[in-house]
């Protein structure tokens, strides 16, 4: 019997490791991988207007106003280029840092992303 | 003012505006146009009331009696008007800044244009002509002569001021006469989305004749 129980234990025990194993290397597995974020385009707002994301993340912008718009880094550095109405563009962002955004023909659009590896 | 005083106006602010559209082409224009702009509408806006109180004649031919149909055929005379506003402007002037704006309008009221087009194609039904589209275009014709004449910053100053004067008198017409009397729930949509363009260009028009006139004093 006191085999028997201690048989028990260990299998238990095993059994259990084994489980948690397989749950820390899920869990690391989508901790690490890139992540993708929408920004909508409606009522000539950026929304959300501000994202703060990982190096390796994709933001995309779908535009929902019947007025074509843009999304534009300040500097130019990245542009969606034209979005008509239901158009989307995406820009994957690498280097860690805050950038201010805007429409090329609103102006007074305007949004921000900052790229944080923590 | 009584409260059908009050509902009275409300109601025949459209026709209000469109006489604000012929004094603003009438009235010379000045230096100090803001302030010209707000002597003519304090000025307007009693006098339709006092005229009101003293006349019988028929306001049958109110904004706010037009049809879904006419109302569209409105919209839609008023954005071919800025767009061709906005070609003039690329045609004449020269500052880099006047042509952004000139394209932003043609690139928005084109796209809201087609919109209009695509909802009366899936309504199966024409847009009507109307007192109101054949005035706006009346008076465009003159202020298109008017502005050919221009060149330079007169001309700059000229464009950019009737921008904003124009979107300011045509959001009070959607906003006040149009929008609340609209009765296609399509339709009533697609003019609440564009409502929010033309106020947005009634802000940049603001910013874009504040800056013209700002780099023409810098050159003074």
């Amino acid at each position: 019997m006191r085999l028997s129980l201690k048989l028990t234990v260990v299998v238990a025990t095993l059994a259990v490791t084994a489980i948690a194993a397989s749950l820390v290397s899920a869990g690391a597995t989508n901790d690490a991988s890139p992540r993708r974020y929408v920004v909508e385009i409606q009522n000539f707002k950026f929304r959300p207007a501000t994202l703060s994301i990982r190096p390796g993340d994709t933001v995309t912008w779908i535009n929902r106003d019947i007025a074509p718009h843009t999304a534009t880094k300040e500097s130019n550095a990245w542009d969606t280029g034209n979005l008509i109405k239901d158009q989307s563009n995406e820009i994957a962002f690498s280097s860690p840092g805050t950038t201010s955004y805007f429409c090329r023909y609103h102006p007074n659009m305007r949004g921000g992303i900052t790229v944080s590896a923590k | 003012m009584t409260k059908e005083e009050h509902q009275w106006l409300t109601q025949n602010a459209g026709a209000a505006v469109v006489v604000l559209l012929h004094l603003r082409e009438a009235v010379p224009h000045t230096s100090n146009q803001k302030r010209t702009d707000r002597m003519l509408k304090k000025t307007l806006f009693a006098a339709v009331a006092a005229l009101a109180m003293t006349s019988s004649a028929s306001w049958a031919q109110s904004p706010a009696g037009l049809n879904d149909l006419e109302i569209a055929h409105v919209a839609y005379t008023a954005d071919l008007i800025d767009i061709r506003y906005a070609h003039l402007a690329l045609a004449i002037s020269k500052d880099p800044k006047v042509h952004e704006f000139a394209r932003t309008m043609i690139r928005d009221h084109e796209a809201v244009n087609e919109q209009a087009l695509a909802l009366l194609a899936k309504l199966k039904a024409q847009p009507q002509d109307n007192f109101l589209s054949r005035q706006l275009n009346e008076d465009a014709d003159k202020l298109v002569a008017e502005m050919s004449k221009l060149s330079g910053k007169a001309f700059d100053q000229r464009y950019t001021e009737n921008e904003l004067g124009y979107h300011q008198a045509v959001n009070a017409l959607v906003g006040e006469a149009f929008i609340p009397n609209i009765e296609n729930a399509d339709v009533k949509a697609l003019f609440e989305q564009a409502f929010v363009i033309f106020k947005a260009h009634e802000t940049q028009a603001a910013a874009t004749a504040k800056a013209v006139l700002q780099r023409q004093s810098m050159k003074q």
